[in-house]
């Protein structure tokens, strides 16, 4: 079950306080200088620098724990194909298979990386309100289409939800049982074909609603922003992490995840 | 089906966001004021619809349907696949941040795909086309999607050569699933509202 990722960005912390626009500018830059890590060592200090980021939002730590779950599913079979599967002569043997340490480095590295790239995303859109990171996104020149039909589809996805939720128990009280076969195919399709046409004709209400009060395709917004000292320091500080992070990676003695463990 | 954060390097992750800027450039320009709402539902429902569960054996597979997509959307299906894969890794932490780009070509590639595979019952005179074309549609969605996640983790490193045999082995019963949901969808589609369907005239095809 997603969640909202705004429902605690009424909080008060350094982070929450902290002018989206700058927010998402550093903590972006963040992310694609852990993306570019190769060494394990400091995908380890990337991940300690990002949960003290974490730590620093006040964010609960089972709202964190809750989205990041199905992260960490999604990523554990690497651990079970990439030792098996590294080419050239595996090191050792597990379960009567060949392990490669090699592959096993590589897909710790990528755990690594990816769980402090998610959780540095959960710092920058779950410390705002969504339309709020919206409109900084916008003041940072992303394309206008975009950041609304980010909202718009953000607002619907919920409503659906419902909706599909509601289709769901009509279907189980008519006692529809999802097999392996084509029966259940076809009636998936059908009820994927009866979602799109309510919620199809339904925002069409809302979209002529939206018309006759005016719309012509721009929100206009209340919420404003001030930048202050604070926001500046923060920026500089994640920005020289982010770029420390990325030469040490590079320059140290340690050696690539594929090649040695530091 | 999306790849995730620190997988792939940084040329490929680059050249995703490249295609992807092309891409959705191409096929924005397409677009006016009134399918923004109308592409925002497609995605909130496609967004929405990737959480049913299809029981296959013992396990389960969940809906891709970036055919589906392309079915009713036609070119303006990779702007909503991108928005869809933007908000996915923005709120609920699928995918990544990184790989947007290269998950936008994988899944909205795909998506046009289908939309040319659909084009092409025009040409036929069969009966239940929108059935036969629409699972046709599913199918090359996904196997499109396979085949570019397969290229990207090979031009990534060797090392992911296994990795990139299991991920074509896995699609193909997604792929059967895929076809079979979304004929099934668009013969329903038009049946009930043909005019949602891309390329759609609805009087032009009612007789057939």
């Amino acid at each position: 079950m997603p969640l909202d990722i705004d429902r605690y960005s009424h909080l008060s912390s350094p982070i929450q306080r902290w002018d989206p626009r700058f927010k998402i500018a550093a903590l972006g830059t963040l992310i694609i200088s852990i993306a570019m890590l190769k060494t394990l060592p400091l995908a380890i200090v990337a991940l300690i620098v990002v949960i003290m980021i974490l730590w620093f939002s006040n964010l609960p730590a089972h709202f964190v724990s809750h989205g990041m779950t199905g992260v960490i599913i999604f990523l554990l079979p690497f651990f079970l194909i990439m030792p098996v599967t590294y080419p050239g002569e595996s090191s050792a043997s597990f379960l009567g298979m060949p392990f490669a340490w090699e592959g096993f480095r590589l897909a710790l590295l990528i755990f690594i990386k990816a769980v402090s790239i998610v959780l540095t995303s959960f710092a920058i859109f779950g410390s705002s309100r969504f339309d709020v990171s919206m409109i900084a996104l916008q003041r940072l020149k992303c394309p206008k289409i975009m950041t609304q039909m980010l909202l718009f589809t953000y607002r619907y996805t919920y409503t659906f939800l419902e909706e599909m939720r509601r289709m769901h128990t009509s279907m189980n009280v008519r006692g529809f049982i999802p097999r392996t076969n084509a029966y259940t195919l076809s009636t998936f399709g059908n009820f994927v074909g009866t979602l799109l046409v309510r919620s199809f004709e339904r925002t069409e209400r809302v979209y002529k609603a939206m018309l006759s009060k005016g719309y012509q395709g721009e929100f206009h917004s209340l919420v404003t922003f001030e930048s202050n000292r604070y926001d500046w320091i923060k920026l500089i500080l994640i920005i020289i992490m982010a770029v420390c992070l990325y030469t040490v990676d590079g320059w140290s003695g340690f050696s690539p995840a594929q090649q040695g463990w530091y | 089906m999306h790849i995730s954060d620190g997988v792939l390097n940084a040329p490929v992750l680059a050249a995703g966001f490249a295609g992807t800027v092309v891409l959705a450039a191409i096929t924005l320009r397409k677009m006016d004021l009134e399918d923004i709402p109308k592409i925002s539902v497609i995605t909130a429902v496609f967004f929405v619809t990737s959480l049913i569960k299809v029981p296959v054996g013992p396990t389960s597979i969940h809906l891709i349907l970036n055919g589906l997509v392309g079915v009713i959307l036609g070119w303006r299906t990779f702007p909503a696949i991108l928005l869809g894969l933007i908000l996915q890794a923005l709120l609920f932490g699928h995918g990544g941040v990184t790989v947007i780009g290269v998950n936008a070509i994988m899944l909205g590639g795909g998506g046009l795909i289908a939309y040319m595979v659909w084009q092409l019952r025009h040409r036929f005179d069969i009966p239940k086309k929108e059935v036969v074309f629409g699972s046709l549609a599913g199918a090359a969605g996904v196997a499109s999607s396979g085949i570019v996640l397969a290229s990207a983790l090979l031009t990534t490193g060797e090392a992911f050569l296994g990795t990139a045999y299991y991920v074509l082995a896995a699609h193909v019963p997604i792929i059967i699933i895929e076809a079979a949901v979304v004929g099934s969808a668009a013969g329903f589609l038009k049946r009930v509202k043909p005019e949602i369907l891309a390329g759609q005239t609805s009087k032009h095809t009612a007789s057939s």
